[in-house]
């Protein structure tokens, strides 16, 4: 890495809840998340576990009725969460840039790919439209897209899905952020296009120092690509570390359980899926104590009662939720 | 056990589907699609084949032409010896209580306005089941799927993901057919869910001996749970063989680098691993390229061209076979142990 | 089997109290139906209600002003007003009432299947509603009833017909919504017949927004058939309607314009409640409201 490495958002202790019709349920409790610069964030954890809605909350593009009830969002000397609208819509799209799911919903059907990276780079620089233009074609050109003369003026229907999600991070990259996320941004595609974009995210981190955080529930590609993983439950993080820690000695039995619950390719078929029993927390009603015990195959009985935070297993490289972390063995 | 001896359940031969076009031998229009080139598989008794594909593939649209959900524009489907492909209405009704089909979207795929026990039992009114063994099949065929039928007056809205594609799953075998055509079952349910759900399809295929077409994009989930694997490509079966062969001996350039894509959940592993990349995007299936319709993306090609001895000929800027660029590869081999529609397949391992 | 009957009961009960709370935390859905509700029951007790027979002639007593004997006067046959617009509640009525059921009969099952089946049955549907429609609907029903001749029946269907057009289209449109959803894919995988599909999957879901198009298709009803009558084409004198009392107290508007004023005002009242509820009733049979927040997590 040729950029010395540097906190570039600083999520601290947020909590995010929705005003429900009867009472507040909480979405989002106590996250707590560094992410540097240079480096890569996978953000792991399944629907319902307040993955995305951390970010769209610290942006302040959460839906309506959701709110952040308590912590920080620092960015460049700025508490986001304190920030008026305005002065959080000059941040967003300059400075932090969010790439979404599925790009045929993010683009508008009625403009070229073209018309809409070029409104993105004129609502914000001071360029002509021919500036403006010659710079969206820049930017094309960066993302691989062939023939990108031609292709500026296509609308998003004549793109295919992994062109369309190339465009959109071409729009996101436009102003050049220091913090690109990436709200599950291969889902919709194809395989060997998922390897292809997330190459190029990979690729553009590089080469601009800029942060990437992933949000994702594959933990293969975050094993190809993360350098530290946060995993979610529940709207808590309920483990957070370095790739090869989490991976080779995880500390959280949520972990563990994905872990032997995903089918991959190297493992021997004759082996049954060990699937997590139960279901999903449902947020508006989670038990006392640890949100993951009735489910946890090494819960015990002071696990209904204790108010689970993260513990800090290994000088503040490895964190986990667990109080009888050391206890979690992982088996291949 | 699979029966791969006994007389195939489902056969597919040649079957080929153009949507607003013509039939696939004759000229086409310019907007004419073909999902489906001359595709030929067997389905057996007891068995899961496999069926992988990427955008375009057409292996949606061959798993609803098994069904006559779809029509083919050319070929034959034959089922426990029948040929039903022109099969009228009427018979053909008959016959789908043999044959179901469990959908992608749980939330999509069953009425918001039925009560599950309604949903459930709908098959059952439909082909004229008497009305006592009704409540008693609908609630055998909810206690199957590990759901309580206390709970059946309820509606889909008020249960999860995983439960509602059980609903769905409990719909398809409450007739008791002979074999399901699932399509992209779990890759719509969080990775927890898609466990529980996957082990119920392996338990119930054990308990009753139904086959199924699984069709899928997720190549990790397909090795899961099948026997035999069919991967297509623009609609072309491309390789097809057992489980193993195909995920660790695949033959066909376009299946090597399918698998080299996949990426494995250990992070020293996967960085070592090398992937082998298609060039460009995949093709439209309404302008495919002459010859084999893999050519212009396969890395194998360009290998081959280098050795001696082979005829070649210019594609943009770089040489590929001949062979490759103007003759359509035949599936040559066993499809029960392993057959491929290449050129110069991979060989040695 | 007990405890999945008691289930049962508590979860009918849970459904019936929320969709409850969901009707009722719309304000524009429960003035209307005050309205509405307040009206029928005008309409019924009337021979009660109203202080003088509607039909009843005095000729000493024409065009008197409001008194305390006749609160809004009498008309040109000395014919007690408020007892007129009291009976008058029951046409309206019963034309909302008619328009509403024809209009939605017709048309979800012509809508439906020209929706649903599509081809040459939509085109031909289509070429004839869209002309239909073409027509402003109170001249529609201006024309069927010039060549029927006015009475209560004919006015009522002639502007059931004038409405019903709309409800098709929408009904139509509905049902193109529906028919590519995966829940009617499973259907047709079960083997069920197209038919049956029809009336089971699709008309049931595609029932709230024909439902809304219908009540608001009553309240220009109601104006058509005020307008009919106000002209002289609609229902025929004795029996009384809002608007044949309009066209009554035309002549008398400058020594007792309450005649007209109080006629009107009860046709506005009753297109007001309609109104009401059909905006009412679009949003509090919107399910989309209730799956948004459930997504973004």
């Amino acid at each position: 890495m040729s950029h010395p490495s540097k906190v570039l958002l600083d999520i601290q202790q947020l909590s995010v809840a929705v005003s429900g019709t009867q009472s507040t349920i909480p979405l989002v409790h106590n996250v707590s998340l560094q992410i540097n610069s240079g480096e890569t964030l996978a953000v792991v954890g399944e629907s319902g576990s307040g993955k995305t809605l951390t970010f769209l909350a610290a942006l302040g593009i959460a839906p309506a009725g959701v709110k952040v009830t308590s912590g920080e969002v620092l960015f460049e000397g700025d508490d986001l969460t304190k920030l008026n609208p305005n002065a959080l819509r000059s941040k967003r799209g300059t400075a932090i840039s969010m790439v979404f799911q599925d790009p045929l919903s993010a683009l508008n059907p009625v403009f070229s790919i073209g018309t809409q990276i070029i409104e993105v780079l004129r609502a914000h620089l001071p360029l002509t439209k021919a500036q403006a233009r010659a710079r969206a074609i820049e930017l094309l050109e960066r993302v691989h897209i062939p023939d990108p003369h031609r292709r500026i003026d296509d609308y998003p229907h004549q793109f295919s899905g992994g062109m369309r999600q190339r465009a959109l991070i071409a729009m996101a990259i436009a102003l050049e952020p220091r913090v690109l996320i990436a709200d599950e941004p291969t889902t919709a595609l194809d395989v060997t296009v998922q390897a292809q974009v997330l190459e190029l995210l990979s690729q553009l981190r590089e080469e601009t120092g800029m942060a990437l955080v992933l949000i994702t529930h594959d933990l293969g590609l975050v094993a190809r690509h993360a350098d530290r993983v946060a995993v979610f439950y529940a709207g808590r993080i309920v483990e957070q570390a370095s790739v090869q820690a989490l991976f080779h000695e995880p500390r959280h039995p949520y972990t563990v359980s994905l872990f032997r619950t995903i089918p991959r390719l190297d493992s021997p078929t004759n082996i049954a899926l060990t699937p997590i029993v139960g279901q999903p927390p449902n947020l508006a009603k989670l038990p006392a104590g640890c949100p993951f015990a009735p489910r946890c195959y090494l819960a015990k009985s002071d696990c209904g009662s204790i108010q689970t935070k993260l513990i800090d297993t290994t000088n503040h490289e490895h964190l986990s939720a667990c109080q009888h972390w050391s206890e979690v063995h992982q088996e291949f | 056990m699979a029966h791969l001896t006994a007389a195939p359940l489902l056969e597919l031969k040649n079957i080929s589907k153009t949507f607003n076009g013509s039939a696939s031998w004759r000229g086409r229009s310019s907007n004419a699609v073909q999902a489906v080139d001359q595709a030929t598989l067997a389905l057996y008794p007891g068995e899961t084949l496999g069926l992988v594909g990427e955008t375009g593939s057409g292996k949606s649209t061959l798993g609803r032409i098994a069904l006559r959900l779809i029509e083919p524009s050319s070929g034959s489907v034959m089922f426990e010896g029948q040929d039903i492909t022109h099969l009228s209405p009427r018979l053909l009704r008959e016959k789908r209580q043999r044959m179901q089909m469990v959908f992608q979207d749980p939330y999509g795929s069953l009425d918001p306005r039925m009560s599950v026990d309604k949903l459930v039992s709908e098959p059952l009114v439909v082909h004229n089941v008497e009305y006592a063994q009704r409540q008693e099949k609908m609630h055998a065929a909810l206690e199957q799927v590990g759901l309580d039928p206390a709970l059946a007056h309820r509606y889909p809205h008020e249960f999860s993901g995983g439960q509602r594609q059980r609903i769905g799953i409990a719909r398809a075998m409450v007739l008791d057919p002979a074999f399901l055509v699932l399509d992209e079952p779990v890759s719509a349910l969080d990775v927890s869910i898609q466990a529980q759900v996957l082990n119920l399809l392996h338990e119930i295929q054990i308990r009753t001996g139904v086959s199924y077409l699984f069709i899928a994009h997720d190549l990790s989930v397909v090795r899961h749970i099948s026997h035999r694997v069919a991967v297509m490509y623009l609609g072309r079966i491309v390789e097809i063989g057992t489980r193993d062969a195909i995920y660790n001996r695949p033959k066909h350039p376009y299946t090597v680098s399918l698998l080299s894509a996949v990426p494995i959940p250990d992070p020293v592993l996967e960085r070592a691993r090398k992937r082998i990349p298609l060039i460009g995007e995949i093709g439209s299936a309404n302008n495919t390229p002459s010859g084999c319709r893999f050519h212009p993306r396969c890395p194998r090609a360009h290998e081959v061209a280098q050795q001696k001895n082979i005829a070649i000929q210019k594609l943009g800027a770089t040489d590929i076979p001949v062979l490759c660029a103007t003759q359509d590869p035949a599936l040559v081999g066993s499809d029960t142990e392993q057959a491929c529609a290449c050129h110069f397949p991979h060989e040695t391992f | 089997m007990t405890t999945s009957l008691d289930q049962q009961k508590r979860d009918q009960q849970e459904r019936r109290k929320a969709t409850w709370r969901r009707f009722t935390s719309h304000p524009s859905l429960m003035i209307g139906t005050v309205i509405l509700v307040l009206l029928v029951a005008i309409a019924l007790a009337a021979p009660w209600l109203a202080p003088y027979s509607p039909t009843r002639t005095s000729l000493i007593n024409t065009l008197q002003d409001a008194s305390w004997a006749h609160p809004l006067g009498t008309d040109q046959f000395g014919r007690d007003v408020l007892s007129r617009l009291i009976h008058g509640t029951r046409v309206s009525l019963l034309v909302a009432f008619w328009v509403v059921t024809l209009s939605l009969i017709i048309g979800t099952i012509v809508g439906g299947i020209a929706g649903f089946f599509g081809g040459w049955i939509d085109r031909s549907i289509n070429v004839v509603n869209d002309i239909l429609m073409a027509f402003p609907g109170f001249l529609l029903a201006l024309a069927i009833v010039a060549t029927q001749g006015s009475s209560l029946e004919s006015v009522i269907i002639a502007v059931s017909i004038a409405y019903t057009p709309r409800v098709i289209a929408v009904m139509r449109s509905v049902a193109l919504t529906i028919r590519p959803r995966p829940f009617i894919e499973a259907s047709r995988s079960i083997g069920m017949t197209s038919t049956r599909i029809l009336l089971r999957h699709v008309i049931p879901n595609a029932l709230p927004p024909v439902i809304v198009v219908a009540t608001l298709s009553a309240a220009s009803a109601i104006l058509a058939e005020a307008g009919l009558s106000f002209l002289g084409l609609g229902v025929r004198p004795p029996i009384p309607t809002w608007g044949n009392i309009i066209a009554d107290g035309q002549a008398s508007i400058t020594t007792n314009p309450l005649i007209s004023i109080s006629s009107g005002l009860c046709i506005a009242a009753m297109v007001i409640a309609l109104n009401l509820i059909g905006d009412g009733l679009r949003d509090a049979l919107d399910p989309q409201m209730r799956r948004q927040t459930a997504k973004i997590l």
